[in-house]
């Protein structure tokens, strides 16, 4: 290895070091929220769950299904940090063709921690395949595993040479669907039809990866998937503490913007139209809909279950809409720092009463979104009353409560200013 | 006449293969001589450069940089030319100087001339104040200065300047030009995007008249004048620039 490649090795390693020396202070912060104790609750329960699954497996066990769906995601993610940022298309372009030896570490460590997680996700799911009538032993399933991790590695960097944006999110739809496809028939055939099978896929997407035009090296691809790593750390340490504001990422929604052209063209509604535009294009917005479908469909389960007769369903709506408003109450930090709140000729008390506008009635929307299907559940077995009584304790808190709390914090915020 | 050091031949590219932004734009830009890109907001100067740069693949077309295109040696390509991006972007847990050195190493400048030009560097753009300031702390305008040191440091046959005006002092622009003139005598090439257009017209050889991705003329001060139907004379370039964009567009 040349001085100069070390040099680039050495940088990707210092700057690996800086993210952690960066990072690691709000882990400490996560550590004294009762995230831990909530984690491992969840991880002790699961395992309760686990062992007493693999103990008596029912014999109606979808275990290919499972298997599949468990691996392919695990196999498929093929995650990559270049820790690279904009100054590096002005200071390393010029290194260009060195830049190999800069990216060794990433995938080295990608490589190591995605290997690590399948070979975790393969021992809990081997005691589970063992039951049914599969042929592969461990050191079989092992060896295929590998081979379609290193194989997915290869062909994410592939990806992310493409010059065109569709070509490769339906190369990687093709990747991840061909993942699918040879762990279902690595499961449920005899091994050398599976490697086989396997065999002819790489060929194919060997051929398939040649076919489009590429970069020689993806600069503005890492850049953008670097940024949106770390946006993803700080939006989840942002559910503990205050963190450093960066840029957002905005997607256009037209399935939602349409609201924004509903907000009557009125001086004092400047602020609720500003929030309103926020919410409904930046990444909060995003988290927030993503919640709704996979709570509505989670207490759907519940209620279908009729658990603790309704009750069951109506306490998980409760808490389940707390983790909303928690993600929701972000909002108040959209234009904290804005330019825009001096130079409207607004008083900024307009700033926070337009917020709680915009908060109330966004809460209102999520709370009957979730409740909807479980209480069309409950109600179609005659639990009326607790369907009703999860709806006005919900409508409660938003209407009397979560104002106030907020309004505290809104001050707590400017007094820190 | 010189070796062109930039050659864009029949680029037609865009982000998206189905919707080109630039159409068959085709110029050259030799050793020796400063380029004027010139055009409005849109019409397609940072989509050019960022093909220049190899950030975007082009639909058809080619780029050379040096007499090879990036697929053929990325290292003679890349290490060919400096670039001064629209927007300065500087490393915030790296000083002023410690830029230059980064720089100094990229482009592969020699110990001693590196320090002589440093020192040179940091005199013409009054930074020397701040050469140990990090660049976070630096105004727009001195983000702007120490992303034209760099570039000027690593003295290449090829520069590209995005809008280097914006937030530079009077001093700076001056010290700017007078650098790019003399780079320019020393057989530098300069590609130079920038809406002052009676800077554009004193400064520059020829000129690119970009409008709606095509290139709506292209040559010396005459010859734009030519293709736009107006006689040629100081101050020409902003009348003939009105006539080609107002009349390609109607």
């Amino acid at each position: 290895m040349s001085g100069a490649d070390r040099s680039l090795e050495s940088l990707w390693l210092k700057r690996s070091r800086e993210f952690r020396k960066e990072v690691t202070p709000y882990f400490g912060y996560m550590a004294q929220s009762g995230f831990p104790l909530f984690v491992s609750l969840i991880v002790l329960s699961s395992a309760f769950g686990y062992i007493k699954l693999i103990r008596d497996l029912p014999s109606d066990f979808p275990i290919t299904l499972v298997g599949t769906i468990a691996l392919f995601l695990i196999l498929s993610w093929s995650p990559l940090r270049s820790w690279l940022t904009m100054p590096d298309l002005v200071f390393h372009m010029p290194r260009e063709a060195e830049m190999k030896s800069y990216l060794r570490r990433a995938f080295r460590r990608s490589a190591m921690m995605t290997s690590l997680l399948g070979l975790v996700v393969l021992l809990l799911y081997w005691p589970i395949y063992r039951q049914g009538d599969g042929e592969a032993g461990f050191g079989i399933l092992l060896l295929f595993a590998a081979v379609i991790r290193a194989a997915n590695l290869l062909g994410a960097w592939q990806e992310r040479k493409l010059a065109w944006s569709s070509v490769r999110l339906l190369l990687r739809l093709l990747r991840w669907a061909a993942n699918a496809l040879a762990l279902a028939v690595l499961l449920t055939s005899e091994p050398w039809q599976a490697a086989l099978f396997l065999l002819l896929l790489i060929a194919l997407f060997a051929v398939l990866y040649r076919l489009p035009d590429k970069h020689t090296f993806p600069w503005e691809r890492l850049i953008e998937e670097e940024s949106r790593t770390r946006r993803s750390y700080y939006l989840f340490f942002g559910l503990f503490i205050d963190v450093p504001t960066l840029p957002s990422r905005t997607a256009s929604r037209a399935y939602l913007a349409w609201i924004l052209r509903y907000i009557p063209n009125r001086h004092r509604l400047t602020y609720v139209y500003l929030y309103a535009g926020s919410l409904v294009r930046t990444e909060i917005g995003g988290i927030v809909l993503r919640l709704v479908v996979l709570f509505a469909l989670i207490l759907y389960w519940f209620a279908e279950d009729g658990w603790l007769s309704g009750w069951g369903a109506a306490a998980a709506y409760i808490v389940l809409l707390q983790l909303v408003a928690v993600q929701l109450g972000g909002l108040r930090h959209a234009h904290r720092y804005s330019v825009w709140r001096h130079v409207y000729p607004l008083p900024d008390a307009e700033r926070a009463s337009s917020l709680l506008i915009v908060d109330r009635w966004a809460m209102a929307a999520v709370a009957l979104l979730t409740w909807l299907p479980a209480a069309i559940m409950l109600l179609l077995q005659g639990l009326v009353i607790p369907a009703v009584f999860a709806l006005l304790a919900a409508y409660a808190q938003i209407l009397f409560v979560r104002p106030g709390r907020l309004r505290r914090k809104l001050v707590e915020d400017a007094e820190e200013e | 006449m010189s070796e062109p050091i930039l050659q864009v031949a029949g680029l037609t590219g865009g982000y998206s293969p189905r919707r080109p932004v630039l159409h068959d734009v085709t110029f050259e830009v030799r050793a020796g001589e400063m380029v004027g890109l010139i055009g409005l907001n849109g019409a397609g100067k940072s989509t050019t450069i960022k093909h220049v740069l190899g950030l975007m693949k082009q639909h058809q077309g080619l780029v050379k940089v040096d007499g090879v295109t990036l697929e053929e040696n990325a290292e003679r390509y890349r290490s060919a030319f400096a670039y001064v991006p629209e927007t300065p972007v500087l490393f915030d847990e790296l000083t002023v100087e410690e830029h230059l050195r980064l720089t100094g190493m990229a482009y592969n400048v020699a110990e001693r001339e590196f320090g002589e030009r440093q020192e040179q560097l940091l005199d013409e753009f009054q930074m020397k104040a701040k050469r140990t300031a990090f660049a976070s702390h630096l105004s727009k305008g001195m983000k702007q200065k120490v992303m034209i040191m760099n570039a000027l440091l690593s003295e290449p046959p090829l520069y590209m300047i995005d809008e280097p005006f914006l937030g530079l002092d009077p001093l700076g622009i001056r010290s700017l030009l007078e650098r790019l003139v003399e780079v320019k005598k020393r057989g530098s090439a300069i590609l130079m995007s920038s809406h002052i257009l009676s800077t554009v017209e004193a400064y520059c050889d020829r000129f690119i008249i970009l409008h709606q991705g095509r290139v709506a003329a292209y040559g010396t001060l005459e010859e734009v004048c030519q293709a736009a139907g107006i006689e040629a004379r100081g101050g020409a370039l902003e009348d003939a620039f009105y006539k080609l964009v107002t009349e390609g567009s109607q």
